[in-house]
């Protein structure tokens, strides 16, 4: 279990790495509810606003 | 070897230091850290240090959602689902002013229907099956736990399909979120939501009674619930939202899914603003994935340092089927039930969202059904 432990967590690491070095950064981190009309953490939308 | 003995207690217990895991959990936080200050992203070092703690504490404090709300449905034994609710006390004490009276805070909201219900439920199946719940996985896997690790894994498969049949099932209808402070003020909506929680406490404490069970905390649920509850106002300071766990395995799946070829840019989910941002941008811009790492490695560090890690053989098939389909069910109705125990219930409550308390009253049959498929995998129904 100790080996499956280590596999997991460097290619965790490095798939993080990875992906946060080829994708963009939108500056601060954020959550779906951030943007307008969100209505979940998730970002659903709201009943309503169909 | 990789673990050192420390002195032995008085007692004649060792504490045993696994160095190479302690090493790898210190690590591989420090890296995350670093990537996000050489962004000039303090707020974001701020929750994966949140997350630590909150990995630290949950392991330390054994403390267990699945595990309370099982004695609480099989045995009446309130103590534990009793020191969860401080967890909430604590925080609704901060979100809920703070989030009605700062545009930039907010709190943990979702619409009342049919999608809520039926995520919660199966999420109670799968938490049971699994035998941990959102925030449960995490810091066992980081704990050391191989069982969880495959219930995490099939957590992300999950929610990703989840996340596709989410939009069928808001199609279902509902109605907009209800909030205690929309209708009663930042601060009379703190009163009705501390109100609301003294009220299920006095109900949960009368069927404790009624049964003849326990319904005192712990020490551990106590210390554990208060330092959980701090943590989480710490969360909700440098996140802008409540603690949450799961829209950051939707998004891990999602971006793997993506690697291998599959396209689900264009599934009405993933059209999203949020979603849509969540899927493209770096990892480390989403909130929740960067306390779920936090947590992961704090709960590695703090089982790294007192005993050999991960030094348990793997558990029986059946056990390991049942941690599968636990996770699948817990990502699946994850999505649909906007959270898990963390996102939905805790952080729902403590906003003063009317949704914490019906995912809560939904997830608990769930668990009840969940309980009962136990033995057909070889667990224990306690």
């Amino acid at each position: 279990m100790r080996t499956v432990y280590i596999v997991v967590v460097v290619l965790g690491v490095a798939a993080i790495l990875v992906d946060h070095l080829s994708s963009p950064s939108s500056g601060r981190a954020m959550s779906p509810e951030d943007f307008a009309g969100a209505c979940a953490p998730c970002g659903a939308p709201c009943p309503s606003k169909k | 070897m990789s673990t050192a003995s420390l002195a032995a207690s008085g007692r004649g217990a060792a504490v045993r230091i696994d160095r190479l895991f302690l090493g790898l959990a210190l690590g591989a936080t420090a890296i995350l850290i670093a990537l996000v200050l050489l962004d000039h992203q303090p707020a974001s070092a701020a929750l994966v240090l949140g997350g630590f703690g909150l990995g630290i504490v949950f392991l330390k404090a054994e403390f267990s959602y699945t595990a309370s709300w099982r004695r609480f449905v099989t045995r009446g034994d309130a103590s534990g689902l009793l020191g969860g609710l401080i967890v909430i006390v604590i925080c609704a004490l901060v979100v809920v002013p703070v989030a009605a009276l700062s545009p930039k805070y907010g709190g943990a909201i979702a619409p009342l229907g049919p999608s809520l219900v039926i995520g919660a439920f199966v999420f109670g199946v799968g938490m049971q099956l699994a035998n941990g719940c959102g925030s449960g996985t995490l810091y066992t896997v980081g704990g050391g736990s191989g069982r969880m690790l495959i219930a995490l894994l099939f957590f992300v498969i999950g929610s990703v399909f989840g996340s596709l049949s989410l939009p069928a099932f808001l199609a279902l209808g509902g109605i907009d979120p209800v909030l205690a402070s929309d209708y009663f003020g930042a601060w009379g909506g703190l009163a009705v939501t501390l109100a609301s929680i003294a009220l299920v406490a006095s109900a949960i404490i009368a069927i404790a009674r009624k049964r003849g069970a326990n319904f005192v905390p712990s020490r551990s649920y106590v210390i554990g619930g208060i330092a959980i509850g701090l943590l989480c106002v710490a969360v909700f300071f440098a996140g802008g939202h409540p603690w949450s766990v799961t829209f950051a395995y939707t998004v891990w799946g999602a971006k793997a899914a993506t690697a291998l070829g599959l396209d689900l840019s264009h599934s009405a989910f993933w059209q999203w603003p949020g979603p849509k941002r969540a899927l493209t941008d770096s990892v480390l811009s989403d909130t929740s994935s960067l306390t779920d790492f936090g947590m992961l490695f704090g709960a590695m560090a703090a089982a790294a340092a007192t005993k050999p890690f991960a030094a348990t053989a793997w558990p029986p098939v059946k056990s390991l089927l049942a941690a599968g389909i636990g996770g699948l069910l817990m990502g699946w109705g994850a999505r649909l039930g906007f959270g898990c125990n963390i996102g939905a219930f805790v952080g729902g409550v403590a906003s003063g969202s009317l949704h914490g308390w019906i995912w809560l009253l939904a997830a608990l049959p769930g668990c009840l059904l969940g309980i009962r498929l136990r033995p057909l995998f070889g667990l224990s129904r306690e």
